[in-house]
């Protein structure tokens, strides 16, 4: 059970919501926005989450969004990742929503929240992250929206009051060619070994993981490494390895050297995939 | 009639509805509620524990601690109920705290103040039997225990069993190959999806009265008085249905600190309800174990000798694991005949949780030792191991490890579920190919046996009442685990008494006061012990119609026959009474009446069973044998280490199957929990001892949907004094689950692999020759 009692607010628009926030804050009640409340019900159980308010974005049109323009796509980030798994506007997107956590949880783990959150895995922003999606944010000095990448440094720098209200995916990105596999420490739920996530665009290959850091990452270095197509593939994806950044997670879910080598396999899987395993 | 049909559950329509009622349902406005305050630090020193400011805390009433309790524990006492001057384990309760709501408990449970001074901590039981290892019990020589029992002060041993039958050493001698292999696993869970929980409460007539979601209802009230001084007939136990238990409820641990803190609070009813990490590492574990296995073999692959060392990891407390390392014991060659056997099963103390049974009683874990060890020595003697197992094969004739003399009745037919399974499995085409350059589909078989090591004078009793209409109550007190036993009794009385199964209903909460005793729901007992009771109540309810019938019909008993909801001439049928009209007394047509109420009753001891001897372990464990034999196909990738569990099979001797589906059930329920504990179970220990995983997040039992095929078969080979010959069937589907996987990746990945759980990662370090782990 949540041990404290908080309040609970339901904002119609944005300005509402992030008032409250200030409002809240200002009372000392260190408010939290949430979408699908997950975390929030795991982590305050254990005493990890503390909160005297939570500010339900649900209620926020925007934040609800599933927009699929002529050039981009909107994404609500209070879409539940079931409902992004069943609309499937982004394929890249739906196979790496599809593999967090369980169905049951998908029906409340939202977007915004996966990506968010304190767990660190955030595997729904791989795709993100390849297809160069932009992020829509809304604070106290209004609505911003900027490069979800640019904004992504081990985790989302949202300022204080700041929520995600959107994401903005080009729609021939999403259409690309891509590549997403998952292997955990065993079976088919829990938290991730390795998540690849992986986009060819003009012959080049866009690659992003989670599991292997306690963080997801997109690395120019990595990429650079992946894509050198001068040396054998062998060379190239230990060379990739070798510029992940560091620490490599050792942990309950598996030690850091079989992560790596989990993570080679899959570097060398999705070159295959991608048809890019031939030297030049 | 009723039996060998698959009669639906009695209490299928509440459960599928939601309508059930378990434990922690039952709510009431005034109940209290604890929350319990556990050690961060798995060995410490108390140095002290301030808890004033969660007395100030709202709505809190008391905070219960452990100084003045008596020590518990069933064969030993050894442990406090709430722990005094040192923890023991991580987890361990140190304070109760209660208040009027569950919140404002666990707000005050942060609130005490406990400081520790923390001491080197005993992992595994092998750094536990180390000379110089920190010992968890300074007074082992003190503590009070049964006869069983015999623990080695100075030591961290907490019992040690002895079995030594023929000659060891003459065995190795007449061997042509000695093959010794070792395995081990860490402690795991149970993972009952209805946590433990009880509520207590002490009423003004000093009637104490306890609900708990156990297997063991009437032993809380045995040890209410041997721990407390109550008195029994003041204790009341109920038990609704259970939400499952697996072992994991036979211990009595929320049950005494639920009493302890209704006392605290002048008698109120308290509540004591696990969280799912409470539950996990708190209340007892699935027990760890490390052993190692010697086999002595000719070249044709015939057992001459085993020497077996089982070092199990009891955890801080002996608890029921003294039981379990005995049990494993008494069974401890497997299914097969061996003369010569030397088997020291020791029961150690190690500062992890404590331990208790799970399903199949030490059984999985003694049969993955064994059966791992057989699959090396067939490896060794270049012998397929079907073969080498057939030909070792227990039948009637041998004697078991403890001495007991085999007879067609008292062992299930070991060499029919092996036949079985070879053509089920066909076994004989194949057993490793590649089907790719990665992909590698192995098979890999186990057999298993188990006899219950339960109390020599457990017993049964059954009531039955009838109702106006003539149909039957049964009154059992077996709990409603989930197994389906109170239904498969409501079928042996209707088969009895000759009468439509759904004119027999059956009472499934058990409220002691009332329910005649059933010693405890566990070892697979309840169908065999509850079932003769029931039988004999039925024949007891027979007898006293037929002597109403008799007067009213001018006929001798003897000459009639219950059946149809009649009582009725044997040689003229048309010549009857209804029971309605006899069940409550027979009323004349001038208004006299004759007879009364007729209420059947029966009960059942188990008979010549003995203690074991100390020195040999000769005695008569339990009453039969039940055996299987089981088998895993897997699709292994030699690439990527990672497996799927293709097919899963089991021939079990079922003696007579009662309720085919429920049959079913059972044994495929117990194949799941034997994958799940084999591929992905296990706790993991930080260096100090420490849980890492005690979540559902990071502890991820298998899901539906990532099950095999499940392929099962039942060899009835009648226990001649059992219900309709009904062998125990609740716990053989997982007995060499775990050792069939281990089995058939071993064959697929080329090397063994003797550890549990089977994940991937265990596969690739083995290979490349590392020890393993990240933690």
């Amino acid at each position: 059970m949540v041990p404290f009692d908080f309040a609970y607010y339901r904002p119609q628009s944005i300005t509402e919501a992030t008032a409250l926030f200030a409002a809240l804050e200002r009372d000392g009640k260190r408010p939290l926005y949430y979408g699908g409340g997950t975390e929030i019900i795991t982590l305050s159980r254990l005493n990890l989450v503390r909160t005297a308010a939570v500010i339900d974005i649900k209620a926020i049109p925007e934040c609800r969004a599933l927009d699929v323009g002529h050039d981009s796509l909107v994404l609500g980030a209070a879409l539940s990742l079931a409902e992004l798994e069943e609309a499937n506007p982004f394929p890249l997107l739906t196979k790496a929503a599809r593999e967090v956590a369980d169905r049951t949880a998908r029906n409340q783990i939202t977007l915004g929240g996966n990506i968010c959150g304190q767990i660190f895995y955030r595997e729904t922003a791989l795709p993100l992250f390849v297809a160069e999606a932009d992020a829509i944010i809304a604070g106290p000095y209004g609505i911003r929206q900027c490069r979800f990448l640019d904004l992504f440094h081990q985790q989302l720098q949202l300022g204080r009051g700041e929520f995600v209200v959107q994401f903005k995916v080009d729609r021939a990105a999403a259409t690309l060619p891509h590549f997403h596999r998952k292997r955990r420490k065993q079976g088919e739920v829990g938290y991730p070994l390795v998540t690849i996530v992986a986009l060819k665009k003009d012959g080049t290959v866009r690659v992003a993981l989670s599991g292997v850091c306690p963080f997801p990452f997109r690395s120019a270095e990595v990429e650079a490494h992946v894509n050198d197509r001068s040396r054998p593939v062998g060379e190239r994806i230990q060379a990739a390895v070798d510029a992940f950044p560091r620490p490599i997670l050792h942990d309950i879910e598996g030690s850091a050297d079989y992560r790596l080598f989990v993570a080679a396999q899959l570097l060398e899987d999705m070159l295959g995939e991608l048809g890019d395993r031939e030297t030049v | 009639m009723a039996v060998g049909k698959s009669i639906i559950r009695k209490e299928a329509w509440d459960k599928v509805t939601g309508r059930a009622k378990y434990t922690n349902d039952f709510k009431e406005p005034g109940m209290l509620h604890a929350s319990l305050v556990t050690s961060p630090y798995a060995h410490a020193r108390i140095l002290s524990l301030e808890a004033r400011r969660a007395l100030a805390a709202p709505g809190v009433h008391a905070v219960v601690v452990g100084e003045g309790l008596p020590l518990t524990g069933e064969d030993m006492r050894d442990r406090p109920p709430i722990a005094v001057d040192k923890v023991r384990y991580y987890g361990e309760v140190v304070a109760v705290v209660v208040a009027d709501t569950l919140a404002q408990a666990e707000q005050a449970a942060r609130l005490v103040r406990v400081v520790y001074e923390p001491l080197p901590a005993v992992g595994s039981p092998r750094e536990a039997l180390k000379k110089g290892a920190p010992l968890l019990h300074e007074h082992l020589d003190r503590y009070e225990k049964n006869k069983t029992t015999h623990p080695e002060p100075g030591t961290n041993v907490a019992h040690r069993t002895k079995i030594r039958k023929g000659n060891i050493e003459q065995g190795f001698a007449e061997s042509d190959v000695i093959v010794e292999t070792s395995v081990s696993f860490a402690p795991s869970d149970h993972i009952a999806m209805e946590t433990r929980c009880a509520t207590a409460e002490i009423w003004p007539d000093g009637t104490i009265h306890i609900s708990a979601s156990s297997q063991s209802p009437f032993m809380i009230k045995k040890l209410l008085h041997a721990y407390f001084g109550e008195e029994t007939g003041k204790v009341i136990v109920h038990t609704p249905l259970v939400g499952g238990a697996y072992g994991g409820k036979a211990p009595v641990q929320l049950e005494l600190l639920a009493y302890l803190a209704s006392k605290a609070v002048g008698g109120r009813k308290v509540s004591v309800w696990n969280s799912r990490e409470h539950d996990m590492v708190t209340s007892p574990v699935h027990i760890g174990l490390e052993a190692t296995v010697k086999i002595g073999a000719t070249k044709d692959g015939l057992f001459k000798a085993m020497e077996i060392l089982f070092l199990f990891d009891g955890g801080a407390y002996s608890d029921k694991a003294i039981d379990v390392s005995r049990a494993a014991a008494v069974d401890c060659t497997g299914p097969y005949h061996v003369e010569n056997v030397f088997c020291d099963s020791l029961c150690v103390y190690t500062n992890r949780p404590y331990a208790t049974p799970f399903r199949s009683f030490g059984h999985c874990e003694q049969a993955f030792a064994i059966e791992r060890a057989i699959d090396e020595l067939a490896q060794e003697l270049q012998l397929d191991p079907w073969e080498v197992r057939r030909k070792n094969a227990i039948h009637p004739g041998h004697t078991t490890p403890t001495q007991v003399r085999l007879t067609k009745s008292n062992v299930g037919n070991m060499p029919a579920c092996l036949d079985r399974l070879r053509e089920l499995m066909h076994w004989d085409e194949w057993q490793r190919v590649e089907v790719d350059a990665y992909t590698v589909r192995a098979k890999g078989i186990g057999a298993g046996w188990k006899t219950s090591t339960i109390d020599t004078d457990a017993s049964s009793g059954v009531i039955l009442t009838f109702n106006s209409d003539g149909s039957v109550n049964v009154i059992s007190g077996v709990v409603e685990i989930g197994t389906g036993t109170k239904t498969v009794l409501a079928q042996i009385v209707a088969e009895r008494l000759k009468m439509d199964v759904d004119q027999v209903h059956v009472k499934m909460d058990i409220d002691t006061q009332t329910t005649p005793e059933h010693w405890k729901t566990v070892a697979s007992r309840g169908t065999f012990m509850a079932g003769r009771a029931a039988l004999a109540a039925a024949d007891d309810a027979i007898r006293q119609l037929k002597d109403i019938a008799a007067c009213v019909l001018r006929a001798s008993p003897d000459d009639l026959e219950v059946g149809f909801g009649r009582v009725f001439l044997r040689d003229d049928p048309a010549i009857f009474l209804p029971i309605k009209d006899i069940a409550y007394g027979y009323k004349f047509p001038n208004g006299n009446a004759i007879g009364g109420q007729v209420i059947g009753h029966g009960h059942y001891i188990l008979r010549r069973l003995t203690p074991l001897d100390p020195k040999t372990g000769a005695g008569k464990p339990g009453p039969e044998w039940g055996v299987c034999a089981e088998g895993v196909e897997i699709e292994f990738n030699r690439r990527d280490y990672t497996y799927r569990i293709v097919k899963a099979y089991a021939v079990i001797d079922a003696g007579k199957v009662l309720n085919p589906k429920a049959a079913l059930g059972q044994a495929m329920g117990a194949m799941s929990m034997g994958l799940s504990f084999a591929s992905r179970e296990g706790f993991l220990f930080d260096k100090e001892q420490r849980v890492l995983n005690p979540q559902l997040r990071t502890y991820r039992p298998i899901r539906f949907g990532e099950h095999p095929e499940y392929i099962v078969e039942f060899v009835e080979t009648p226990q001649i004094d059992a219900p309709y010959g009904a062998r125990g069937i609740g716990e053989h589907g997982l007995i060499a689950m775990p050792a069939a996987l281990a089995n058939a990746l071993s064959l697929a990945a080329g090397v063994p692999l003797n550890k549990l759980p089977l994940v991937p990662e265990l596969i690739w370090r083995t290979q490349k020759g590392d020890s393993y782990g990240s933690v």
